[in-house]
């Protein structure tokens, strides 16, 4: 897939500037587009229940977001580190940062330490292909002082600093994405409730997100890196998810974290789903194809990013292009605390 | 602040043979960046010589030995290099040879040259992995035998290298059972394609240069040694796959 099939035009007065709390709604009376094969439909996140069918499986990400973005003291003074993944044993794959709102890369080099929150880290290696990333290797824990000194990450298009409450789902349990899964936001609990009473079904899978990933640079999509990130996909979730499939039932991802995670747990062999532990940096295109996602709630992808080339393959680049009109047409709000939208491949 | 130095921790101590370049090289790198000892072996002591001196930036203890690992004298060397510093929490046999070059078909191929394919790439790890099995077992360690496509592939020219591969395969996995019970873990790796000297010996008249360089498989390295040996025991692993996942 060539990189201008991911280039459209997103105006950039067409951007979420603050979370929709700040802005006096509710998390869930953002605006929602559902988009289907017949065509796109304008209403609020409170409605979903509408949208959806008794049996429908529900699959969400039950990561949290870490305040993973520290101050940080080396060879070039004061900057910020955003810790992006952990891989154990004390070792991060970090992205140094002159601030929270510019970004490196930083001359830096292997070898060389860094003070971060009180805990010295040296700089391993860079990310092969990806050089603003950095391995990291702390001499201790840094989890500890990260809850005391860490801030959620954010980017220079927010208004103001949010407490890191602000960046948790109502399904965060567990601690682990350096950015907030941002597609279960606009759930709350009533809308939870009245899913479950819709006869919508729930199961959940656990991906924590890395720091995001920048523009597709290179023609050939498929040739973009991507990194690893952790996730788990339990026994009873892929079992949940083989009923659905065997009954003709759908199952909706919400966020591409999860599409992610569940087809890394594909099992080509048994045709189904499989329980699953690891790290993924499966990257779905159209040419890979999606195995086992009906539709995807999710929020408004940027132009030239990978998520774009997930969304064409779940519901055809077509259907996408055109709702993504529709959104601009109507004025719908990018990024984590902006509008949101169900796309479904079949009714 | 203190020095860059982990001497909080314990230190940790890895043991790489064919250490000198390519995979084994970046693969070192990496571990002294980490702040791992290292016990470092290959068989040109030159080229050995200018790796450890490059890692020496690192500010961590390197015992560089040149020999060949097929050679029983020279593996007790490198054990008794590891045991001086204590400890051993990995051993990556990574050394191997493609044998004669150009590679032959297996009608064709020398006997002799056949059986010392195998004394290096599949015995040799086999015996360096029982020396080094009482250091491992106390620090419940991990084995990491380097593997290749090719032992699965079944390519024209390539059985005695691939199959070298092959049979270090099963012994992995059969070593991982018969250690699970000690806490050791033995996993093969399949670095994938690369831009290695072993590479460009392979077919000496194609062009690599599009293929990445070792250092790609970093990434895999990180996370498998942040994984409980346990938990990897048995597997084996491509390090340029799309996932890795530990045993359910």
């Amino acid at each position: 897939m060539n990189r201008t099939e991911l280039v459209f035009d997103r105006p950039a007065n067409l951007a979420a500037t603050t979370p929709p709390e700040q802005r006096g709604i509710a998390r869930d009376d953002i605006r929602l587009m559902v988009s289907s094969p017949s065509g796109h439909t304008h209403t609020q996140f409170h409605d979903l229940p509408k949208f959806l069918r008794s049996g429908d499986l529900l699959v969400v990400n039950r990561s949290a977001t870490l305040p993973a973005s520290l101050p940080a003291n080396g060879p070039l003074g004061l900057m910020t580190l955003n810790l992006s993944t952990n891989y154990g044993g004390n070792l991060w794959l970090a992205e140094p940062r002159w601030s929270p709102s510019k970004q490196g890369p930083l001359p830096l080099k292997a070898g060389e330490s860094l003070c971060v929150a009180g805990v010295t880290g040296r700089l391993v290696a860079q990310y092969p292909g990806l050089p603003r990333l950095w391995f990291v290797q702390f001499d201790a824990s840094i989890e500890v002082e990260m809850v005391r000194k860490g801030q959620p990450i954010r980017y220079g298009y927010l208004e103001g600093s949010y407490p890191l409450s602000t960046y948790q789902t109502v399904f965060a349990d567990t601690p682990g994405s350096a950015e907030m899964p941002s597609a279960g936001y606009p759930f709350t609990q009533p809308l939870v409730n009245a899913l479950r009473t819709r006869g919508v079904l729930m199961a959940d899978i656990t991906l924590h997100t890395g720091v995001s990933s920048l523009e597709v640079e290179v023609d050939e999509v498929e040739r973009h890196p991507l990194y690893p990130e952790p996730f788990v996909v339990s026994a009873s979730t892929a079992q949940a998810v083989n009923e659905a499939r065997s009954e003709g039932r759908r199952i909706i991802a919400v966020g591409t974290t999860v599409v992610r995670a569940l087809e890394s747990a594909w099992d080509n062999d048994a045709n189904g789903l499989r329980a699953a532990s690891g790290f993924t940096r499966l990257y779905i295109t159209p040419t890979h194809g999606v195995h086992v996602v009906d539709g995807l709630i999710t929020g408004l992808h940027d132009p030239v990013t990978s998520h774009l080339a997930m969304l064409y393959a779940i519901a055809g680049q077509t259907l996408v292009r055109d709702a993504y009109a529709e959104a601009v047409r109507e004025g719908y709000l990018w990024h984590e605390f902006g509008d949101s939208h169900l796309i479904l491949a079949r009714e | 602040m203190s020095s860059a130095n982990n001497s909080q921790q314990h230190r940790r101590v890895a043991l790489i043979t064919g250490a000198s370049k390519g995979l084994g090289r970046a693969l070192a790198e990496f571990l002294a960046a980490r702040g791992y000892d290292l016990v470092l072996t290959a068989r040109t002591r030159k080229t050995l010589q200018e790796t450890a001196k490059a890692l020496a930036v690192y500010e961590v203890t390197i015992k560089a030995i040149a020999g060949d690992v097929a050679d029983a004298n020279h593996r007790q060397a490198l054990i008794a290099a590891a045991q001086k510093l204590g400890r051993l929490d990995l051993l990556v046999n990574n050394a191997s040879t493609l044998g004669p070059e150009p590679m032959p078909t297996l009608a064709d191929y020398p006997i002799d040259k056949l059986t010392e394919v195998f004394a290096l790439n599949t015995i040799a790890p086999v015996a360096l992995t029982q020396l080094a099995l009482p250091l491992l077992k106390a620090s419940r360690g991990l084995v990491v035998n380097l593997s290749s496509d090719a032992a699965v592939g079944g390519y024209e020219t390539w059985g005695g290298y691939g199959g070298s591969k092959a049979a270090l395969d099963l012994i992995s996995k059969t070593l991982a059972n018969e250690l699970r019970p000690s806490g050791v873990g033995v996993v093969s790796v399949d670095p994938g394609d690369m831009r290695t000297d072993m590479k460009q010996a392979s077919e000496p008249d194609t062009d690599f240069s599009d293929l990445p360089l070792p250092d790609v498989t970093l990434p895999f390295w990180a996370w498998l040694l942040g994984q409980d040996p346990a938990g990897v025991s048995g597997q084996r692993y491509q390090a340029q796959a799309e996932q890795w996942e530990i045993v359910a």
